[in-house]
């Protein structure tokens, strides 16, 4: 007698909560053809005249499962492309640097307080930072000064408590600029630290 | 810089030596073969006069007139030589009289068509190939005394003619000055002409050139050791700005210091035992000493500024270097016995590349007007002498092993190229005519 009424309860439920999916996920219906086992022995023998409904219920779970995973799926994709992009931008926006300086400016503060940001959410994920100088001076002295600035970089991420283990630096002094030219507008392109991210 | 720049070091306080050399060279002149170890040539005077070298084309006395090139290939190695030496004017082989060519004994030679054009000293030569081997005899002679000064013969490699002739050259600079010439000596540098920067060695003039490493990452800094069997040198090939240690015949390579953060600009000590380099390996860069296995044997300096750029004075007491704790880059010394530190440079506001000669005068870069240009000054910052201007910009002086030399790279054609000259910036010219840059030399004894 327990049985039965948990076992009724439970169909219920099942066609209650099948109906609200069924509604919330109605234009999908008409894709679902394939025909649907009973869900049991048990049930097909005592409750013969709730099969029809209770098959029903059974292909509009399994679709419903298989729309949550698609929609996961789809979730998923979402968040690997979001996610893509962020290490994209995080990647793309170096910090600049005046002419033998390796202080940070409001600009590039305000750019590694985002960077911070998006380190604390994603604590799976360590950043490489490096130092690099524009070509006037010692390649020496350079290496130095590039080191500095990944060095600034990296103490004001420390500083917004990202931890010192996630955070290598590398200074590439003058020798890899991001602008071949000798002037003053390629100078400036190439005093800066970049970030690379891993996992 | 100091205003006294162009004050010539000589004009006060040391007239008497002066006329005394003065009187010296005069004599000396005079009476070339039999007075004052027949030097003619006082390299240590401070100004140089030129001698005119009339040079001619060399005779094959082969049987069958084998590499009949070399009558002018190997004269214009030994030309060059002098040339490099700025000792010598070789002399316009346009001038010379149409029949004074020939003759090679003292008693052929018409000295007086040779006096008329204006040499001063005559070297002949000749050469015999017998089959890979050629056999090389030259002769020098005092135009004026009409006297031969000296004949050499050198046996050897017809294809490497060119060392032969060095190797003669630096028989005339030892007899006309009384020093070793320095035609024999290398050179280790960094060139991109690959598309990577590697290490490259040739001879002090620019040829025979040949690529020592082949990593493909970036090569910076060869440094070679004092006695010439070892290079020094930064590469990125293992991640981080790591020394390596080449060695020169074998090619083995050996991986020094690879501590976490710089191990940078290694500088020999005079003995070749010991390395001044830049570590930064607790976040701040600082000078250490370490030994050839890369154990660290002394801290030098310790300050929350950059300190790079050692070089040892020639005694290995003390090292000169660049720090920027002033606020910008300038040169400072540190004593390595008492550790008594001390500022060098004080004019402009960007003094880097300090490197010390056997000779004790330091060369250093420094910024003027947006460029870059070499200066030497005494080991206290005195007598500071300009000797680059106007060209481009002048960077990475290093000294030649006698310290009567520097060799440079300069972007004044517009890529950096090595150039050689004077240690009182006289003659300047470029050495190597390479694809893309070369740039950092280093002078191998």
């Amino acid at each position: 007698m327990g049985k039965k009424m948990m076992t009724g309860m439970i169909v219920l439920a099942f066609i209650c909560s099948s109906f609200l999916l069924m509604t919330s996920c109605a234009k999908k219906q008409i894709q679902v053809s394939e025909p649907v086992q009973p869900a049991t022995q048990e049930v097909k023998a005592e409750e013969g005249e709730a099969k029809a409904a209770e098959e029903a219920k059974s292909a509009s779970e399994q679709e419903a499962r298989d729309e949550a995973e698609r929609q996961a799926r789809l979730r998923d994709l979402k968040m690997a492309q979001k996610l893509a992009d962020e290490i994209r931008n995080f990647e793309a926006e170096n910090i600049y640097f005046a002419f033998d300086r390796s202080d940070l400016t409001d600009e590039s503060k305000s750019a590694l307080r985002e960077k911070g940001n998006w380190l604390r959410a994603n604590g799976d994920y360590s950043v490489n930072i490096s130092g690099n100088c524009d070509e006037r001076g010692t390649a020496e002295y350079n290496l130095a000064l590039g080191e500095r600035r990944a060095h600034a970089a990296k103490k004001f991420l420390m500083g917004l408590g990202i931890s010192e283990n996630r955070l290598a630096t590398i200074s590439y002094g003058e020798e890899r600029p991001v602008d071949p030219g000798h002037n003053d507008e390629a100078w400036a392109k190439n005093r800066n630290d970049q970030f690379t991210l891993t996992k | 810089m100091r205003s006294n720049l162009n004050v010539p070091f000589f004009a006060k306080g040391a007239t008497f030596p002066l006329c005394w050399l003065g009187i010296l060279i005069f004599v000396s002149l005079l009476f070339p073969m039999h007075c004052f170890g027949r030097i003619y040539i006082d390299i240590n005077a401070p100004a140089i006069r030129k001698f005119n070298i009339a040079i001619t084309d060399f005779k094959n006395l082969s049987r069958n007139n084998e590499h009949p090139e070399l009558v002018r290939d190997m004269p214009g190695v030994i030309s060059n030589d002098l040339d490099c030496s700025g000792y010598f004017t070789p002399m316009d082989k346009e001038a010379f009289l149409e029949d004074s060519d020939s003759a090679s004994t003292l008693e052929d030679i018409r000295f007086k068509d040779w006096s008329v054009i204006g040499a001063e000293l005559l070297l002949k030569g000749s050469y015999t190939c017998i089959g890979r081997n050629v056999e090389v005899e030259i002769k020098l002679f005092d135009v004026f005394w009409g006297r031969q000064i000296l004949g050499k013969r050198a046996l050897g490699d017809i294809s490497n003619y060119r060392h032969l002739m060095h190797r003669l050259g630096n028989d005339v600079i030892q007899t006309l000055t009384g020093q070793t010439g320095i035609f024999l000596t290398k050179l280790v540098f960094v060139g991109n002409g690959s598309g990577h920067k590697e290490v490259y060695v040739c001879d002090y003039d620019g040829y025979n050139v040949r690529q020592k490493t082949s990593d493909k990452s970036i090569a910076l800094l060869p440094r070679w050791s004092p006695h010439g069997k070892k290079i020094m040198y930064n590469s990125y090939k293992d991640g981080g700005t790591l020394l390596y240690m080449q060695d020169v015949s074998s090619g083995v390579v050996k991986k020094i210091s690879a501590r976490s953060g710089l191990n940078i600009g290694a500088c020999w000590s005079p003995d070749g035992k010991r390395v001044a380099l830049t570590l930064s390996r607790k976040g701040n860069p600082d000078i250490f000493i370490i030994d050839l296995n890369g154990k660290i044997i002394k801290q030098v300096t310790n300050h929350w500024g950059i300190d790079v750029s050692p070089t040892f004075s020639p005694d290995g007491n003390k090292i000169a270097f660049v720090s920027n704790r002033s606020g910008s880059p300038q040169i400072y010394l540190v004593d390595l016995i008492s550790g008594t530190e001390e500022r060098l440079t004080f004019e402009g506001s960007y003094n880097t590349s300090p490197v010390w000669s056997s000779l004790n005068r330091i060369a250093f870069v420094s910024q003027d007007a947006g460029h870059f240009d070499i200066y030497t000054m005494d080991p206290n910052g005195g007598r500071l002498r300009r000797l680059t201007e106007d060209g481009g910009n002048n960077e990475d002086p290093c000294w030649s092993p006698d310290g009567r030399y520097i060799m440079f790279s300069s972007d004044r054609k517009g890529r950096y190229h090595l150039y050689l000259m004077n240690a009182n910036g006289l003659n300047q010219r470029r050495i190597t005519f390479l694809k893309g840059d070369q740039t950092a030399p280093s002078w191998a004894p």
